[in-house]
């Protein structure tokens, strides 16, 4: 007998059978994840909550359409990006996602000054984050805090790879402007 | 503007193949202005990994309802009717067990006696079958032989003609020949009868 760890495609395999079980614990492999994804798009702990939970929801109801197993991060966060864009529409229709105040991240800082804090830095951060562009935030998200390639990030964002390439590019430099000389001044 | 043979924010965020991270690398210890720009953008992720992962508020989890838990059957049906390749591969598996179906069984006749006795009146018996092949077999045996039978008659007759007029040519010959030697005969009888210069007989 051979014992190796159960991968994603065999809990995959068994909740498409029907298995609950199965799909609970590819849930409590991805939901940290995907909660911290959603909550950095939507900046509001309680709407990424529940973004989360229909996604999940969603991705069970149609888990037997997910051809490829190897796929399946890609394709959970496709629909919880679907998920988080349709709250967004839905809310404000009639107003850009950009213009969505965030909650828990209200606390503007400006960088500068002699020194700061391990705190002040997470808060910096967090605020850099928000002075980007909704797709540039997103785009950051993906690449650095979630770690996709820049194909899955297209297949994600139903987009051309270069596009991705574009904002995440520009993003950076942005980012690069605000925190890399914060970081420089000795916060570790 | 960086002069790296590839992108440094491509290799920041490994997107580069091992064998052009090596390139960038060895660059970089060379390159004064490239090696801070790495510098730049490695102190940018440091910073921004300073911001953690939340713990989620609350737990997902499912659990299975038998009354909204749709019937294996139902899965099943649903899964298929999702699926464009199963529907594919049943569709195919349909027409061809339509297609062998039908090459396998004959089309019935249509019903009634009129029907049933112009099948069996177009359709010959394999006794008669048998019949018209062996009928055909004779004639064409009959026709070869008719044709054997006048060739033959045509190499013979030619062989005799051509005997004719050998034998006619030899006899030709042997009269010549025998005219020959009579007038020879005839010359030198002649040539011993004349007398000689000298007045005697030879």
């Amino acid at each position: 007998m051979i014992f190796r760890a159960v991968e994603d495609a065999d809990l995959i395999r068994q909740a498409t059978r029907g298995n609950v079980e199965s799909f609970n614990l590819l849930v409590s492999r991805w939901e940290k994840r995907v909660y911290n994804y959603l909550l950095r798009i939507t900046a509001n702990r309680e709407d990424a909550l529940d973004l989360t939970q229909d996604a999940f929801l969603k991705a069970y109801q149609n888990l037997r359409k997910l051809d490829d197993p190897g796929r399946f991060a890609p394709w959970l966060y496709r629909i919880a990006h679907n998920e988080a864009y349709s709250m967004f529409r839905k809310r404000k229709p009639e107003t850009d996602v950009e213009e969505i105040e965030p909650e828990a991240t209200e606390t503007k800082i400006t960088v500068g000054g002699s020194s700061v804090f391990p705190m002040e830095l997470s808060l910096a951060v967090a605020s850099a984050l928000e002075r980007l562009s909704a797709d540039q935030r997103e785009a950051v998200v993906l690449k650095i805090y979630q770690g996709f390639k820049f194909e899955e990030m297209a297949e994600i964002l139903s987009c051309p790879v270069s596009t991705i390439k574009s904002r995440l590019y520009t993003a950076l430099e942005l980012l690069k402007i605000e925190l890399a000389p914060m970081k420089a001044r000795g916060v570790s | 503007m960086s002069c790296s043979p590839f992108d440094l924010k491509d290799y920041f965020l490994q997107e580069l193949p091992s064998a052009q991270r090596v390139r960038v690398e060895a660059h970089v210890k060379n390159c004064l202005g490239c090696r801070e720009e790495l510098e730049r953008l490695q102190l940018t992720g440091a910073a921004l990994f300073s911001l953690r992962d939340e713990e989620i508020p609350q737990r997902i989890a499912f659990v299975s309802d038998q009354i909204f838990e749709p019937s294996p059957l139902r899965r099943w049906f649903s899964g298929f009717w999702g699926s464009t390749a199963r529907l594919g591969f049943a569709s195919a598996a349909m027409l061809s067990a339509s297609i062998i179906y039908f090459a396998a069984t004959r089309p019935a006749p249509a019903p009634g006696r009129t029907a049933v006795a112009t099948v069996a009146a177009v359709t010959p018996s394999p006794r008669e079958i048998d019949q018209q092949i062996q009928q055909a077999v004779s004639k064409a045996v009959a026709e070869v032989e008719a044709r054997q039978a006048e060739k033959n008659r045509q190499l013979v007759a030619d062989f005799s003609r051509r005997n004719d007029e050998a034998l006619r040519s030899v006899r030709w010959m042997a009269g010549e020949l025998d005219a020959n030697r009579k007038r020879a005969q005839v010359t030198r009888v002649m040539a011993m009868s004349q007398p000689s210069e000298g007045g005697e007989v030879k």
